[in-house]
């Protein structure tokens, strides 16, 4: 879908009969390279209502301390490509810094996000001399300072993610210095803002910055207009917005959860040049000089993202015997079989092979990116599993690692330990998927199984991978509020709130941290805000035998009831039977369930032992 | 088409997309202020005219357009420079 005229017709289209654009839309939005097209696009899609789409919403503020003109319908597109449909409020003109102070900056309540579009006069003196580099240095500091102190109090009275990003100096600034000494001290002082701004990502975990300098230069067009600029205080080019715009989209999705989890990678001409079939394990081309060393690029990292948690399959229209061969002996060859947490090399269609890899990884084919070289082979993919991103593998082998990694299809906000285990725990999930075909009831399966199940309430260590998975967890997510870090760590350390861990292991490998709930501890009444748990561990009774965990700890601490909800998304339904399995009954109110506690309630699941809880209730 | 009713063409058509109105009203009723014609509405259509056409048009000139035929005899004068540069 790059064709600008049917993308822009497809959009359209969709906007009329008021739908979401398709998967395969989006994909092409997230890759529109062209910024006149993506602000036209932004604009149609700004008649979508959050009624209409089947898209998660997002609420977005953009302060500025210039125009935002066209930043919001690039953002608008960039935000609906990733899979969210955003709701955007622009702050009014001049007012960047009392908003920011205020904490006065969106209409409808704190947003999810909040988002800032900076030029360089907001750090700039009004004036000042060629000769005296070291005001101008001061001055830089002492408006650091300011706006650090801002940022400090954006992050006490809201919630919302704040993305900043650093700023380029202009040609118009550096040149006004004659001396080559003085343009130096005056670049080093810049780099110091921007590496200064950077920090502030270290320093506040809601804070997120774009390094937007180093993205502009690998642009091929003007980063600014100086015409533009001086006439309506638009400093940069409706290019270098969509790239800022593109960004802050990936952010929203790596918070939301919408970021892939899987690669599918193909092999002749993708992982390797040359048709192993044809040329044989010892004349692919890998490593050494170009093109082979395109090739073991891509694989270097592809192995990379499998460190970070990214799920590797192999899907490869190829004789199983050779590729063994190839994969196991090439002396240059980086990944090898137990790289792939999922292996289909055989003559299927590869469709085929994607759908069974995602059941068997027990994921959505939506959480999976292809790459492979064949336009055939994708073709075939699209039209069956259009929620599939595809990556072309065609071309100069020099831009393989680009066409995978630019999108940024897997972004997460912080890598967590189960992030980097994931790779491995998929594997002995696939495995012990096989192992399931031999019992005789699924019963028998569990007991043999031997699972361990831990809960236990969050520590500091543990907020940001509960956190991560409130923003992933689609399926088993009760209500579908996503507590992010700073609220959940908030509620870990009250005492009216709590916030408990689930960790699972069993005969084939430890899960780590699968699910968490989150509960409002009333004197009489225990409220479940949410629940969520990791699709790995459905159908084993691990939310039976968390609801008997919270039942005795609400009756030790005096409570008579515990309370659940239910609220349905588009993709929750396995979940909707949950409290009535779980003995809670139907209350009043819509989607509210509750367990009187004086009635006593279900044991946890007797194949599943609680190491932790033994111990405590001896 | 003669080039010059293409370069006419194309303003006509960028001006239609970004001010949402038909390319008929448009052309029974040529003057810019009768259209959202602010600043940024005129700003959007120079960078997609200058995105499209490869030129570079002058901002004051550019403001001072009142009537659609302004802007063509512009783009016009626009593409002739930049032929010429070639």
């Amino acid at each position: 879908m790059s064709n600008s005229s049917t993308l822009l017709e497809a959009v359209r289209s969709a906007v009329e009969e008021r739908s979401a654009p398709s998967a395969e839309v989006r994909a092409g939005l997230v890759q529109l390279t062209d910024p006149g097209l993506a602000r036209k696009l932004g604009r149609l899609l700004g008649g979508l209502q959050a009624a209409d789409a089947d898209l998660p919403p997002v609420t977005l503020a953009v302060l500025a301390t210039c125009t935002v003109g066209p930043f919001e319908p690039l953002l608008r597109t960039s935000l609906v490509g990733v899979g969210a449909l955003p709701a955007i409020s622009v702050g009014d003109y001049g007012n960047f810094e009392f908003a920011l102070g205020s904490g006065a900056f969106a209409e409808g309540g704190d947003p999810d996000v909040l988002a800032c579009l900076m030029e360089e006069s907001y750090f700039l003196p009004g004036d000042w001399s060629g000769g005296d580099v070291e005001a101008v240095t001061s001055h830089l500091q002492a408006r650091l300072e300011d706006f650090r102190s801002l940022i400090g109090s954006v992050t006490k009275h809201s919630a919302a993610t704040v993305v900043l990003h650093t700023l380029p100096l202009p040609a118009e600034v550096r040149e006004s210095f004659l001396s080559w000494r003085a343009r130096a001290e005056l670049a080093r002082a810049w780099h110091q803002l921007n590496a200064d701004l950077l920090a502030l990502a270290a320093d506040h975990r809601q804070v997120q910055v774009v390094d937007l300098v180093s993205l502009l230069a690998d642009q091929p067009f003007p980063a600014r207009d100086a015409r533009l600029h001086r006439y309506a205080d638009l400093p940069y080019t409706d290019g270098a917005l969509h790239v800022l715009a593109r960004q802050v989209a990936r952010i929203v999705q790596a918070r939301m959860g919408l970021s892939r989890k899987v690669l599918a990678l193909d092999l002749d001409n993708t992982l390797w040049g040359g048709v192993l079939g044809e040329v044989g394990a010892t004349g692919v081309e890998l490593g050494g000089l170009y093109p082979g060393s395109c090739f073991l690029n891509l694989q270097r990292s592809a192995r990379r993202l499998r460190e970070q948690g990214v799920i590797l399959v192999l899907a490869s229209k190829n004789d199983a015997e050779i590729v063994e061969d190839a994969l196991g002996n090439h002396p240059e060859m980086l990944l090898r079989s137990d790289a792939f947490s999922v292996t289909a090399v055989n003559w299927s269609p590869k469709a085929d092979n994607l759908r069974q890899a995602a059941e068997s990884l027990s994921l959505s084919t939506g959480s999976f990116v292809f790459m492979d070289d064949s336009p055939f082979e994708r073709g075939q993919v699209a039209s069956e599993l259009p929620e599939v991103v595809l990556v072309s593998a065609e071309g100069d082998p020099a831009h393989l690692v680009n066409s995978l990694l630019a999108p940024g299809w897997f972004d997460v906000l912080e890598l967590t330990e189960t992030d980097r285990d994931r790779p491995a725990l998929y594997r002995t999930r696939a495995l012990r998927n096989d192992f399931q075909g031999g019992f005789g009831s699924s019963e028998d399966y569990l007991q043999a199984l031997g699972i361990e199940l831990r809960i236990e309430p969050v520590t500091p260590f543990g907020v940001s991978r509960v956190a991560q998975l409130a923003a992933r967890t689609n399926q088993f997510n009760l209500t579908g509020i996503r507590f992010d870090e700073a609220r959940t760590a908030a509620m870990a350390t009250d005492p009216n709130h709590l916030v408990a861990s689930l960790s699972v292991s069993d005969r084939f490998g430890d899960e780590g941290v699968v699910g968490a709930f989150w509960v409002d501890c009333g004197e009489q009444t225990w409220r479940v805000l949410n629940m969520v748990l990791s699709c790995r561990v459905l159908s084993r009774g691990i939310e039976l035998a968390a609801v008997d965990w919270l039942a005795s700890r609400a009756e030790q601490a005096g409570a008579t009831t515990l309370q659940g909800s239910f609220v349905t998304s588009s993709k929750n339904a396995t979940a909707a039977p949950f409290w009535e399995r779980a003995g809670f009954r139907p209350a009043a109110e819509d989607g509210t369930f509750t367990l009187d506690l004086r009635d006593g309630w279900n044991p946890a699941p007797s194949w599943i032992t609680q190491p932790d809880r033994e111990r405590a209730t001896r | 088409m003669t080039e010059a009713a293409s370069i006419e063409h194309t303003v006509v058509n960028i001006l239609s997309d970004v001010l949402h109105e038909s390319v008929e009203d448009l052309n029974n009723h040529p003057v810019l202020a009768a259209y959202d014609w602010d600043s940024l509405s005129s700003l959007e259509a120079l960078s997609q005219l200058e995105s499209q056409l490869g030129i570079t048009l002058d901002l004051r000139s550019y403001q001072a357009a009142r009537r659609i035929s302004d802007l063509v005899d512009l783009v016009r004068e626009a593409s002739a420079t930049t032929a010429g540069q070639r």
